[in-house]
């Protein structure tokens, strides 16, 4: 997987860099007069990006000879699904619900998605980590962090 | 004034109560941070920002600047202590500066002999910081004055110099290290040009003006990773911890730890002064240095104690000498120490050259509380290890998630904003992404930081000789260390050419 990887991102890099140095080229080419502008080191490094991707690709293609083992070691992609997708909600509630029952939330899923089971505990602990956070920061320490915002 | 009196003027300050209390809050947070695997030095210092603001928010301003420089500081060479005890109790690095002594700190803990591990890991610890900070009070003075004769020509073939040493040494393949370096500048190039003012691949997304902020990407990157990736690679069981039996180590691990010591601390030293390479670098060096210099190479990763002893001095020596570029050169030496010169700007204390000149006793109260908070480490180190022990024993349901909230905690008490928590996501699939198919993060996150400057003085360089690009190779400084940073990538490339290996990262 690692190769193929190599070559998937060695392309990837070089429409990268192409799209850096198109977007460098439209940038003004001098501020004030001067001799040198904004443009130039975004240019220079657009051009070695390319030049290093292009290099990757090589490297790449020329390890192609290698064989292929992977450990095939269960990858638990579901439970990393359903933690980003609740990680990305949570972000999306935070200023919505305020920090507390966010944070509560948020634990509460994950912790049931690592491992079911033991619901009362994972209960606990998300109350007592979401409420002690915020009474520490805000209260002890005089941060701010989201209130509930709905009404 | 002579050196030594400045000194004696700096634990003055340091030894004034609150500035011991301090220290202590300081250092006894860093060994947790380092201890607790996710949140590194680096997030530690930065969510500690605000919090050392409020606490100090009574004082005269340069007295506040160095009551939270010095907790600030505490955390950081505390979480090189702490980092070791993961490494050794559990086979999980805390940090990656302790990724190379869990190699054979685990094995001595497997043997029975995890108190020793513990113990030669502190002992070496503070050795390495005794000498980091004996060379930073020798050469803060001539090189602040050196210093002075840098002109941006200089700073810019430094800061490539430093960049090309991360490149050149992190991970299997030059190639992926200088896409990643290349990558992260090009990240630090999104937003205002600060010398012109003219907003840069923004597209008129108002939360792109100020850049992307360093913290954010880097927790993303290393912590958030780090924990999708045991997310998704998740063995069923973790491995046992070790019983602590005896905690002083014996004679024979005293004697043969003691030359180890010593190289790693100077190696360590002299590779943390170096701006770009860091904590993990020293212990990765310090580790091939004993392999290669040991008299039966074969043990090592099996519990050579010499293999726990060389890379825990150096990491604690490349702590102390990276803040030696910090302040005597205002250029920071690593991620943690970018994020203290943030902290020390926010304070109105300009790090560099003039540092030592205009605000003698924040400089030198911050290096007599080093000395403090390192005795202090070496003390509490015993009674600690067995409480953290204890912490890391959560089981990882619970820990990973928690380490994602404070990791979106820190960012947002931070930043404020939800795109950065976005921002934090997208960085931690990437960085996952990343870890697992051999592109060292790493590189990304200095080259981030040092972007702007290294621009900055480019173009410094380029306005005061009118756009001759000659100016980086006539002025000698400038030359040389241009030769450097040529040097350390084409030679190993040149060696590998020639059949040689010279890999660093290689031990499996």
């Amino acid at each position: 997987m690692v190769k193929s990887f190599d070559k998937i991102s060695g392309i990837v890099f070089l429409v990268i860099s192409l799209l850096f140095i198109s977007g460098s080229l439209k940038i003004s080419g001098s501020a004030y007069g001067s001799a040198v502008g904004p443009k130039t080191y975004p240019l220079i490094l657009g051009i070695v990006l390319a030049l290093l991707s292009l290099r990757l690709l090589y490297e790449s293609f020329k390890k192609h000879a290698e064989t292929e083992q992977k450990e095939k070691s269960q990858m638990y992609y579901k439970n990393f699904g359903i933690i980003l997708v609740s990680a990305i909600l949570y972000v999306f509630l935070l200023e919505l619900l305020g920090f507390i029952i966010s944070t509560f939330l948020f634990l509460l899923v994950a912790f049931q998605v690592m491992e079911r089971g033991k619901i009362i505990a994972s209960i606990i602990i998300s109350a007592v980590f979401s409420i002690g956070v915020y009474m520490m920061y805000v209260n002890l320490l005089g941060g701010t962090l989201p209130k509930f915002a709905l009404f | 004034m002579g050196t030594v009196q400045f000194l004696m003027d700096g634990f003055a300050t340091a030894l004034q109560w609150h500035n011991i209390l301090f220290a202590l809050v300081g250092v006894i947070i860093g060994t947790a941070v380092g201890v607790l695997p996710g949140i590194g030095p680096m997030s530690g210092v930065a969510l500690l920002i605000p919090v050392t603001a409020t606490l100090t928010s009574g004082m005269p301003t340069e007295a506040a600047a160095a009551s939270s420089i010095i907790l600030l500081a505490g955390v950081y060479y505390g979480a090189m202590y702490g980092g070791s005890t993961t490494s050794i109790l559990l086979n999980t690095p805390g940090e990656s500066s302790s990724v190379v002594t869990a190699l054979d700190g685990y094995q001595m803990a497997q043997q029975g002999r995890a108190g020793a591990a513990l113990s030669i890991s502190a002992i070496g610890s503070f050795f390495a910081g005794i000498v980091s900070l004996i060379g930073l009070v020798l050469l803060a003075k001539p090189l602040s004055n050196i210093a002075l004769e840098f002109g941006p020509a200089e700073y810019f073939s430094l800061m490539l110099l430093g960049l090309c040493a991360v490149s050149g040494l992190a991970g299997k393949s030059v190639t992926k290290a200088l896409i990643m370096t290349v990558l992260g500048l090009m990240l630090g190039t999104i937003g205002i040009d600060a010398v012109s003012g003219i907003a840069r691949f923004t597209y008129d997304i108002p939360v792109l003006y100020g850049g992307l902020e360093f913290l954010t990407i880097a927790v993303g990157l290393f912590a958030i990773g780090e924990v999708f990736k045991t997310v998704i690679e998740r063995e069923a069981d973790d491995a046992p911890i070790a019983k602590i039996n005896r905690i002083l180590p014996t004679k024979q691990d005293l004697k043969e730890s003691a030359k180890p010591i010593a190289r790693g601390s100077f190696l360590g030293f002299f590779i943390g002064v170096l701006p770009g390479a860091g904590a993990t670098l020293a212990s990765f060096f310090s580790y091939i240095t004993e392999k290669k210099v040991s008299k039966n190479p074969d043990s090592f990763g099996k519990g050579n104690i010499a293999g726990v002893a060389g890379p825990e001095s150096a990491n604690n020596a490349a702590s102390g000498g990276a803040m030696i570029p910090l302040l005597t050169l205002g250029i920071p030496g690593s991620g943690t120490t970018a994020i203290l010169m943030g902290a020390l700007i926010m304070y109105n204390v300009q790090p560099g050259p003039l540092l030592f000149s205009d605000h003698p006793d924040i400089a030198w109260g911050l290096i007599a509380s080093m000395f403090i908070g390192n005795l202090v480490l070496l003390i509490l180190n015993m009674p600690l290890v067995r409480v953290f022990a204890k912490i890391i024993q959560t089981p990882k349901k619970y820990l990973l998630p928690i380490i994602i909230a404070i990791s979106f905690f820190g960012v947002y008490a931070v930043q404020y904003s939800t795109f950065d928590l976005y921002l934090l996501l997208g960085c931690g699939v990437f960085g996952y992404l990343f870890t697992k198919n051999d592109y060292p993060v790493a590189p990304l996150v200095l080259a981030l930081v040092l972007g702007p400057m290294l621009e900055n003085n480019m173009r410094r360089a380029l306005t005061i000789s009118n756009g001759e690009w000659s100016i980086f190779v006539t002025s000698p400084l400038s030359l040389v260390f241009l030769i450097i940073a040529v040097a350390w990538i084409a030679i190993p490339l040149i060696l590998k050419l020639l059949g040689r290996n010279v890999v660093v990262n290689d031990e499996e």
